[in-house]
């Protein structure tokens, strides 16, 4: 299967890192406004060709699979060609700063017998599918609740911050923190299902270019309720995910391998905080060393990414489901569109 | 003549600004839109050109008038992408500007870490064996950049037949930047001092910008790829402690033979870190070596091109560095040129 991406930035490199690995997947084609950021993609990771105009690499690498990688702001029309194409398509999240874009784009991959893919990466890391395996065995529970709370200095002057030069997630319905809302309303849709109502809280606590650096929401889905939210202001950097069920608890920080379930155990009620806390100490030790390892290898918290990645291709060559269905893509769109500001802060 | 300088508010760039001056060569500084340029001193005779070479548009104003391009920005912190593209990126756009205008010539500041240092027998020198790809990319953000920057000044000046000059600094020191990568491993005050009686190759930042002054307007520097340090250089275990008796810092220095930390960082690396894709860089074979392996560095070429000398011998670089702030050279050189360049127009800033 013939792989090739357009936008070759620092995304870029865990998408091609990832498709090195992958069986039977030829990295056909790498495409980027800059000559040297193609070249320089194509000859680090072995890729046949590059270019500087997608277009004209859909018609000369003819791929099978087109991920895009670009900025935001930037994924339409890219996505769109590929699909004329006639390639599948991974598009890097958010897939297209409006609703209706994201559902042209899927309705058109429908017409075309296409797939239409957008990164969720961590639904796919360790921890929330770890989680998802306990509630599909019924120890769990059902769901009844979630929160997903991402706290991430983005103020710095290197990042989305920069005063020289505008990042492009800035021109994003509720700026920077727009980047971050389809980790949210992935994870919240994976536990509680579509969204039917929510209310939101934008504010910003410090000068900035940023529009906005805090961000609550709180959801009534099709299967519980979910508290989502961003902060740009809460130290550390932590992207915490808990999930509340019926006989079980669960807390991830996703930035590190941390797991922790609490739920019925073997001793008098008196003494279960006791055993629990005992065994959460015993697991978060572990993690820690997990965590230090994983920084040395392979994915790190991309490790979400790479399992999507190889699922997709695997889906693709024998035609099962595909790990992120079209419906899927829809209404975590549709979440995140409840979920954008209803105007800017001033 | 008049040079236009990027990066000309960083720590290189404001002393070459100053050595400019100072030989009578009109300046146009391209700085960042939010640059801060108070303190800076610089005359009225300075013109000030606020653009991001990431993003901006209209960088073909900056060359209006300009004879050479001394180009020194460079992105050197942040991640490898972030760096790739302020360096390189940046580099592309900026040298498409240039192929818009009239000027013809440019100056690159690159830097020693463009050459294989693992390949480097005793010697290093311009002949020495450059870094190929995909080697490259096994090495750390700063040198692909500064790799790739080299390389796409190269084609293009080929591609319009510019005049190309290619300076590579060895670790630039000054004023407020005593302490230097090749210093070995800090641990908080105290620091592993490895291979001690090895040779830095330095350069001290007025002594640099010296080079880059003289070569803006020396036709013998046309074509040529130059090495700058000022001499030899100073052993580590002397400057060390040059360093911190002028910064003050006090702490424990424990010294470790080169050939004993090579082959402890390549068991590790061929045992515990094997199968490592992240590994802090000191820890990296390659990386270790351009840091730290003991070679012996020479300006021969520099001064038989340019009959270049170091203004400050290294008692003046010491003083300058660690004594009382100097009254810096632009002050004085504004001084005595102002009245002979032209009064150049108002700041200009260009949009993104």
């Amino acid at each position: 299967m013939k792989a090739a991406l357009i936008g070759a930035g620092a995304i870029a490199k865990q998408h091609l890192s990832c498709l090195k690995t992958l069986p039977g997947v030829e990295l056909a084609a790498v495409c980027d406004l800059s000559p040297a950021a193609a070249e320089a993609a194509a000859e680090r990771y072995g890729v046949r060709s590059w270019f500087t105009d997608h277009r004209a690499m859909l018609e000369k690498a003819r791929p099978d699979v087109v991920h895009v990688a670009t900025p935001p702001t930037a994924h339409f029309g890219p996505a769109m060609d590929a699909l004329d194409a006639g390639a599948h398509v991974i598009v890097e999240k958010p897939a297209a700063p409006a609703l209706g874009q994201v559902e042209a784009l899927v309705k058109r991959a429908q017409d075309s017998r296409r797939h239409f893919v957008e990164d969720y990466n961590y639904v796919f890391n360790q921890a929330p599918q770890e989680i998802l395996r306990r509630i599909e065995s019924g120890e769990f529970g059902a769901v009844t609740h979630v929160e997903v709370l991402i706290c991430l200095d983005i103020l710095g002057p290197d990042g989305f911050a920069d005063p020289n030069s505008p990042h492009p997630a800035l021109k994003l319905a509720g700026g920077a923190i727009a980047d971050f809302l389809p980790h949210l309303a992935s994870l919240a849709h994976l536990f509680v299902g579509p969204h039917r109502t929510a209310q939101t809280v934008w504010t910003k606590r410090k000068s900035s270019v940023l529009p906005f650096d805090e961000f609550r929401a709180v959801v009534a889905a099709e299967r519980g309720t979910a508290a989502l939210g961003f902060s740009a202001n809460s130290q550390p950097d932590a992207f915490w995910l808990r999930v509340y069920g019926e006989r079980m608890q669960a807390s991830a920080n996703l930035f590190e391998t941390r797991l922790t379930f609490d739920g019925p155990r073997n001793a008098p009620k008196p003494l279960r905080p006791f055993f629990s806390g005992l065994e959460e100490g015993k697991t978060i030790r572990r993690a820690a060393v997990a965590t230090l390892l994983r920084k040395f290898k392979g994915a790190g918290a991309y490790e979400g990414l790479w399992e999507l990645l190889g699922r997709t291709y695997r889906a693709l060559a024998d035609g099962s489901a595909l790990p992120v269905a079209a419906s899927q893509v829809l209404e975590v769109n549709r979440m995140v569109e409840a979920l954008k500001p209803k105007e800017r802060s001033s | 003549m008049r040079a236009l300088v990027t990066g000309a508010n960083g720590f290189l760039g404001r002393h070459v600004v100053a050595a400019l001056l100072a030989r009578g060569i009109g300046v146009r500084a391209l700085v960042r839109p939010a640059a801060r340029l108070e303190g800076l001193g610089w005359p009225s005779s300075v013109e000030v050109f606020r653009a991001d070479l990431r993003t901006s548009r209209g960088l073909e104003g900056a060359f209006e008038g300009v004879d050479v391009l001394l180009h020194l920005a460079a992105v050197v912190s942040g991640g490898e992408d972030a760096q790739f593209a302020g360096t390189v990126v940046g580099t592309e756009r900026l040298l498409n500007a240039m192929a818009a205008s009239a000027c013809q010539c440019l100056v690159l500041c690159s830097t020693l870490s463009v050459y294989d240092f693992s390949s480097a027998r005793r010697v290093l020198n311009e002949d020495s064996p450059l870094h190929t790809a995909p080697d490259v990319y096994a090495r750390d953000g700063y040198t692909i950049s500064k790799w790739w920057q080299e390389r796409v000044t190269r084609r293009s000046a080929e591609k319009h037949g510019w005049e190309l000059t290619v300076l590579r600094p060895g670790f630039i020191w000054g004023r407020d930047h005593g302490y230097m990568a090749a210093l070995g491993q800090q641990f908080g005050r105290h620091h592993l001092v490895i291979g001690p009686m090895t040779r830095m190759p330095m350069t001290h930042v007025e002594n640099c910008a010296d080079v880059f002054a003289l070569a803006a307007a020396h036709p013998r520097a046309r074509g040529r790829t130059l090495n700058i340090v000022d001499g030899p250089g100073e052993r580590i275990w002397t400057y060390l402690s040059d360093y911190m008796r002028g910064s003050g810092e006090s702490g424990w220095r424990a010294p470790v033979p080169y050939g004993l930390a090579i082959s402890a960082v390549r068991l590790a690396h061929a045992t515990i870190f094997r199968r490592a894709t992240k590994v802090p860089s000191i820890l990296i074979p390659r990386r270790f070596e351009s840091r730290l392996k003991p070679l012996r560095f020479e300006n021969r070429r520099l001064r038989e091109t340019l009959g270049w000398t170091p203004p400050l011998d290294y008692q003046q670089c010491l003083a300058r560095t660690y004594g009382p702030a100097p009254s810096t050279a632009i002050e004085c050189d504004s001084r005595r040129n102002n009245a002979h360049l032209p009064k150049m127009s108002e700041e200009r800033t260009v949009e993104a």
